[in-house]
C-alpha cells in the first residue's frame, strides 16, 4: 500500500491537469473493470462484483492536487503565479517547485530576512508579493522555457517519518485513489462504480458531473482531511488525530451526512469524527446530485494538508481501506 | 576540480553553527588536496598554501563553514521536538518546512503548521518558541536517537536552475568555501606574493566567533572574507544589492582597508574581471570585522558572492560569480 501511495503522490497533477494521474490509475485497474473518461476528465470505472444489488453504490476520490499556474512573466525573468486550490502562502515561501511540461526547477523566494522591517518579519506575505525564480536573467530567457498557463507543482520527496508515518505532497487525495485501486484489484461482493474525479480543489467540479452520469443511490467519498493534533493545539481544536483510525464526519461546510451511514461506520470499525465543522469535499456536490444521493465520507487524517509536506499515519490508511471494504459489503443491502 | 559538484557536495553537508563537523570534515578532505598540512584547529579548518617564506606578508582567505539552523531544546510528551534558533531565521517560511535532525543518526521531520481553520484570516508568523517538529515518532523512540542540543538543518537538496544558476540551502557560505578551493586550483604552480593561509571558520552565523579565534591563531597582515551578500530580487532595495552574474562584490567600508579594496578593483580591471562595489557604512557583519581588529590589526576586505533568499532552503547563486570571484582572488594573490 505504501509503494502504491508513493507512486501516486509523486505523479504531478494539479486541478485541470490530471491526465498523468489518470493514465497511471488506468494502467493499474484496466484489467479489473470497464472504464470511460468523460468530457471533464473524470475516470468512471464499473467493477463487476459477485452479485448485482438493486441499489447502486459509487466509491470516489479525487485525482487532482493543489498547485499553481504561471500568470505572467516579468521583465526580470521571474514568474508571477496564482494558486490552484486553497494554499496558505506560509507553506510555499522558501520552497522548490517544478514548472511546465519540462518540469524546470524554480524556487519561491523571499526578501532576505536581514532586509525586512520589524513589521514585515511578523506578517506572512501575500501570494501577490511572491514570485517564482527559475534562474532566468531576462524575460526573453524565461520565455524559451515557460508559457503562460503552465502548471507549477511542488518539488517534494516522499519520505518515511518514523516507523509508521509518511510525508509527501498530494496525499490529498492520492490516499483515496490508493484505497480505491486496492479495492478494485479484489473482487467486490457487489457491483460497484469507482470514480476518480477531477477538479475537486477548485470547487468540487468533477464530482458534480460524474455523480450525475453514474446516478448512484449511495456514495462513499474517500478523502484526506485536516488533522491539527500538533504541539500547542488541544481539545476540540485538534479536529481529528493521526493514528486513531478513519475520520467519518457528521457534518462539514458543504454536507450534512446521511445519519444511518454515519452510524453504520461506527458500528463496523473504530472511527473518529471531526470535532470542528470545517472544510468540505466532493460529498458537497454528490449528495445533492440528481434526486439526491445518500453519502458518507471516509477520510484519512492528514497533518499540513495542502502543503508540500503533508503527513499521514499509514495505519489510518489501512484502517480506512478496511472500513470502506466493509461498508461496501453492507451499504447495498440497506 | 568540478566547481558545481564541489559546491553541491558542500551545500548538502550538515553544519549548523557549533555542529559543523560533517561539513568541516568534507571541506578538510577537499582542502588537503592543496594544503597538505590542513588540520582542524579550535573547530576551524586551517591550511597553508605551499611553503611560507620569510619577508612576504601573511594573507588569510576566509570562508565560513557553518550555516543557520536550530537546536533541540525539548522533546514533548507527545514526541514533538521544541527548538531554539541558531542564527537569523525567517520565521515566515517555517510552517510545513522539511528539516533533518542530526541525532546519533539523521532523522527527517516537518515543522508543524497550524491549519487555516484555527486562525481567523491570515495565520500569524510563529515565534521560535511556538515552533515544534513532527517526526512521526514518540518521545520514547526519539530519545534513543535525539539528545537536547542536537542540531537541526533544513532538508534542502540542490537543484539546477536555468543557465548557470543553482539553488540549495547553506550556499551561504559553502559556495565561498568552494570558491576558495577553486582559487587554490587556479594558483596551482603559480608563485604568490603572500604567505597564504586558508581558513574555513566556524560559528560565523552566531557572531563571527570562529573567525575571532582563527584570526588570533593565524595573525594575518591581510584578510579577505569571502562570504555571500544580497543579490537583487523583487522585494529587495536595488541600491543595497549586487546582481546575480555581475561578478564579485568588492567591499568598501570605513571598517575595511581602502587600500585593499582599491587593489582588488585594480586587479579586477587589469584582468578584465567584472566586479561590483558593495558600500557598507560601518561594520560589514562578516568575518572581516573580526580580522580587522585582531591582535595588532589587519588590513581586511570583503569579497562577496551575490546570493538571493539568504538563510532560506532556496538560496540562489550564479556559478559564474563563484568562478569570477576565484579568478579575482587568484589574480590578487599571484606574484607580479
Amino acid at each position: 500500500m505504501k509503494e502504491l501511495l508513493k507512486e501516486l503522490c509523486l505523479i504531478d497533477g494539479i486541478s485541470g491537469d490530471e491526465g498523468a494521474v489518470r493514465d497511471y490509475i488506468i494502467s493499474r485497474v484496466k484489467d479489473y473493470c470497464q472504464y470511460s473518461v468523460d468530457d471533464l476528465g473524470n475516470l468512471i470505472c464499473f467493477r463487476k462484483g459477485r452479485k448485482s444489488p438493486k441499489k447502486k453504490l459509487m466509491i470516489c476520490a479525487h485525482m487532482d492536487e493543489v498547485g499553481f499556474m504561471v500568470t505572467y512573466i516579468r521583465s526580470d525573468g521571474t514568474l508571477r503565479f496564482d494558486c490552484v486550490g486553497g494554499i496558505d502562502p506560509s507553506v510555499i515561501i522558501g520552497r522548490r517547485v517544478r514548472v511546465g511540461k519540462d518540469r524546470i526547477s524554480g524556487v519561491i523566494g523571499s526578501t532576505a530576512v536581514h532586509n525586512l522591517s520589524r513589521e514585515q518579519r511578523e506578517k506572512a506575505p501575500s501570494v501577490d508579493s511572491l514570485y517564482i525564480d527559475i534562474g532566468a536573467a531576462s524575460k526573453e530567457e524565461a520565455e524559451k522555457h515557460v508559457f503562460l498557463g503552465d502548471c507549477v507543482y511542488y518539488d517534494s520527496e516522499f519520505t518515511d517519518l518514523g516507523e509508521h508515518c509518511v510525508k509527501s505532497k498530494a496525499i490529498d487525495d492520492r490516499a483515496g485513489c490508493a484505497i480505491m485501486i486496492k479495492l478494485m484489484q479484489e473482487k467486490p461482493d457487489y457491483d460497484t462504480y469507482f470514480v476518480f474525479n477531477v477538479q475537486e480543489e477548485i470547487g468540487l467540479r468533477g464530482s458534480a458531473v460524474s455523480s450525475f452520469s453514474v446516478a448512484p443511490d449511495f456514495a462513499i467519498v474517500l478523502e484526506a482531511t485536516t488533522a491539527a493534533d500538533i504541539d500547542g493545539v488541544t481539545g476540540e481544536k485538534r479536529v481529528c488525530e493521526l493514528g486513531r483510525g478513519p475520520v467519518v464526519s457528521f457534518m462539514d461546510r458543504r454536507t450534512i451526512y446521511d445519519k444511518e451511514l454515519y452510524k453504520l461506520a461506527f458500528d463496523l470499525a473504530t472511527c473518529q469524527t471531526k470535532t470542528m465543522i470545517a472544510g468540505g469535499n466532493d460529498a458537497g456536490a454528490i449528495h445533492i446530485s440528481g434526486k439526491g444521493v445518500r453519502t458518507i465520507s471516509v477520510s484519512v487524517p492528514c497533518r499540513y494538508l495542502h502543503s508540500p509536506s503533508s503527513v499521514i499515519d499509514m495505519s489510518d490508511l489501512i484502517s480506512s481501506y478496511k472500513l470502506v471494504k466493509n461498508l461496501s459489503k453492507r451499504i447495498p443491502l440497506l | 576540480m568540478d566547481l558545481k559538484n564541489t559546491i553541491i557536495q558542500l551545500a548538502e553537508a550538515a553544519g549548523a553553527s557549533g555542529s559543523e563537523d560533517d561539513a568541516a570534515e568534507l571541506a578538510l578532505a577537499m582542502l588537503r588536496e592543496y594544503c597538505p598540512d590542513a588540520a582542524v584547529s579550535g573547530g576551524n579548518v586551517i591550511g597553508s598554501l605551499g611553503v611560507h617564506r620569510e619577508g612576504r606578508p601573511k594573507l588569510v582567505l576566509d570562508a565560513h563553514i557553518d550555516q543557520v539552523g536550530f537546536a533541540v531544546t525539548a522533546i514533548t510528551d507527545e514526541g514533538f521536538i521544541k527548538v531554539g534558533n541558531i542564527g537569523g531565521l525567517d520565521r515566515r517560511l517555517l510552517p510545513a518546512q522539511p528539516v533533518v535532525i542530526h541525532g546519533k543518526s539523521d532523522i527527517k521531520g516537518v515543522i508543524c503548521s497550524v491549519p487555516p481553520h484555527l486562525t481567523s484570516g491570515s495565520a500569524p508568523v510563529p515565534e521560535i518558541s511556538d515552533i515544534a517538529i513532527d517526526t512521526g515518532m514518540s518521545k520514547n523512540e526519539l530519545e534513543q536517537t535525539v539528545s537536547l542540543g542536537d542540531s537541526i538543518t533544513f532538508d534542502a537538496a540542490c537543484r539546477d536552475l536555468l543557465g548557470s544558476r543553482i539553488t540549495g540551502g547553506a550556499l551561504d557560505d559553502r559556495c565561498g568555501v568552494a570558491c576558495l578551493l577553486y582559487t587554490l586550483e587556479l594558483l596551482k604552480g603559480q608563485e604568490t606574493a603572500y604567505n597564504v593561509t586558508v581558513i574555513f571558520s566556524v560559528q560565523e552565523e552566531v557572531g563571527e566567533r570562529g573567525a575571532k579565534t582563527g584570526a588570533f591563531t593565524i595573525d594575518p597582515d591581510i584578510a579577505l572574507a569571502v562570504d555571500v551578500s544580497f543579490a537583487y530580487a523583487i522585494g529587495e532595495d536595488e541600491s543595497k544589492c549586487g546582481y546575480l552574474g555581475g561578478g564579485p562584490m568588492i567591499g568598501v567600508s570605513p571598517s575595511l582597508s581602502r587600500e585593499i579594496s582599491d587593489s582588488l578593483m585594480a586587479a579586477a580591471e587589469a584582468a578584465e574581471i567584472p566586479y561590483q562595489t558593495e558600500v557598507m557604512c560601518g561594520l560589514t557583519s562578516t568575518n572581516a570585522d573580526r580580522y580587522a581588529v585582531s591582535r595588532g590589526g589587519a588590513k581586511a576586505c570583503t569579497v562577496s558572492i551575490p546570493l538571493r533568499n539568504m538563510h532560506t532552503p532556496v538560496e540562489v547563486i550564479d556559478l559564474t560569480d563563484v568562478e569570477l570571484t576565484a579568478k579575482l582572488l587568484a589574480e590578487f594573490i599571484k606574484e607580479g
